[in-house]
């Protein structure tokens, strides 16, 4: 039970992507022009990390070890065709702004990651729960990236008009800068409460 | 030897079995999608062509084959008359893959409408700039019945520096458009008679 607990809470702070685990930057850099399109990309992602997660642990005994990478990649690929396909079909405006990005979720390095140092050699239910939790742990840091790139570069959020119209937004916070020093700075903060907490943060 | 074997089955039934369910899918979906773009992305094309709401055209959709390809088309009448086409094609040889584009055509002045792209993946920034404005408006105005084509080429197109094939792509579209448009102009005004006289028998 206390397993079942540690893993379900793990995605949220210890592992968190991508401040914490570092990997998946590709997306969070790229897509959190806005809080919509960084959630929809996290709950994409999570949708595939929950199921390529359950499928590979599902296999771990049947998949030689030898052919284990390009089988979890086929398996990985599968599943966003099929998250791109069903966004087309259900949320066309989504899937036109995250474009190319959702595709790229086959590289994402959270995702192998995940089915190569959890999925392979634990039990089904709990693999399902650990890419739920990581999932979720990346949807939101996007969420929140996003929310910040989107009030302070165009003054929304949520596509609601947040700022009255005496506020300047300064565009350059929805460009590709603002998305570099916005991830640092959050990175840096989380470091910063982590050391001051005494944690051990090996980068 | 044995061994080997077993590799080859268990990658083999995993590739099997993806592509089975993604094949599936896709028949599944394939309705719902075709729906999406055409009133996401065809309808406001469309409008933006030929100066018409979106729904009155959708439903004026012909195919038309020809040795080149398949080609859809669009069509609006004015009192009984048809007086405006939308070609829509695909281009070979982007850099992401084929490039969905439509070309509207004037009947009356015999003048090209402008270009309108559908779909792409090309790349952002890049290849993605044949989506902007002042290159798409290079198509309006011209003649029909002329052949559109490249500076490089000797005509009057100005490419995309950095996008040679995604430039590529869009010109093999409209050079298909426009033979498709000279070949089967009796071939398009019978389907279309057709049509109307099918569709709406008393008026």
């Amino acid at each position: 039970m206390s397993r079942f607990l540690s893993v379900l809470v793990h995605g949220f702070w210890k592992d968190l992507p991508p401040f914490r685990l570092v990997l998946g930057l590709c997306p969070a850099l790229a897509v959190t022009a806005s809080a919509n399109n960084g959630m929809g990309m996290g709950l994409s992602v999570t949708f595939v990390l929950i199921f390529s997660n359950l499928t590979i642990s599902l296999l771990r005994n049947i998949i030689p070890d030898k052919v284990r990478i390009a089988s979890y990649i086929v398996i990985i690929a599968t599943l966003v065709v099929l998250v791109e396909m069903l966004l087309q079909a259900y949320f066309f405006g989504l899937s036109q702004q995250l474009g190319i990005y959702i595709p790229l979720i086959v590289v994402n390095c959270i995702i192998l990651g995940r089915a190569e140092a959890f999925a392979s050699r634990n039990p089904a239910f709990l693999s399902a729960v650990d890419g739920f939790s990581v999932g979720l742990g990346f949807t939101l840091s996007l969420t929140v990236v996003g929310s910040i790139r989107e009030i302070l570069g165009t003054g929304t959020w949520f596509g609601i008009p947040l700022t009255g119209p005496d506020f300047e937004p300064f565009a350059f916070m929805v460009k590709a800068p603002g998305a570099f020093i916005c991830l640092g700075l959050i990175l840096g903060l989380m470091n910063a409460y982590g050391r001051w907490r005494g944690e051990n943060i090996i980068q | 030897m044995r061994e080997i074997a077993k590799l080859v089955l268990v990658l083999g039934l995993i590739c099997g079995i993806s592509a089975g369910s993604l094949a599936t899918v896709r028949t599944q979906l394939a309705d719902r999608i075709e729906q999406q773009n055409d009133l996401f992305v065809r309808g406001p094309a469309l409008e933006l062509l030929l100066q018409q709401p979106a729904q009155d055209i959708l439903s004026n959709k012909l195919v038309i084959e020809s040795p080149e390809g398949s080609a859809l088309i669009f069509y609006t009448m004015e009192s009984g008359e048809v007086n405006g086409l939308a070609i829509e094609t695909i281009g070979k040889g982007g850099y992401g893959g084929d490039i969905a584009l439509m070309l509207g055509v004037d009947l009356k002045s015999n003048q090209l409408l402008g270009l309108e792209i559908i779909k792409h993946q090309e790349t952002p920034g890049i290849g993605a700039q044949i989506e902007k404005t002042a290159f798409r408006n290079q198509w309006s105005k011209k003649s029909a019945n002329d052949p559109v084509s490249l500076i490089a080429d000797g005509g009057t197109i100005d490419g995309i520096s950095g996008a040679t094939y995604s430039t590529k792509a869009v010109m093999d579209g409209t050079q298909k458009a426009l033979s498709t448009f000279k070949n089967s102009k009796d071939r398009i005004s019978e389907l279309i008679e057709q049509a109307n006289s099918t569709d709406k028998p008393i008026e």
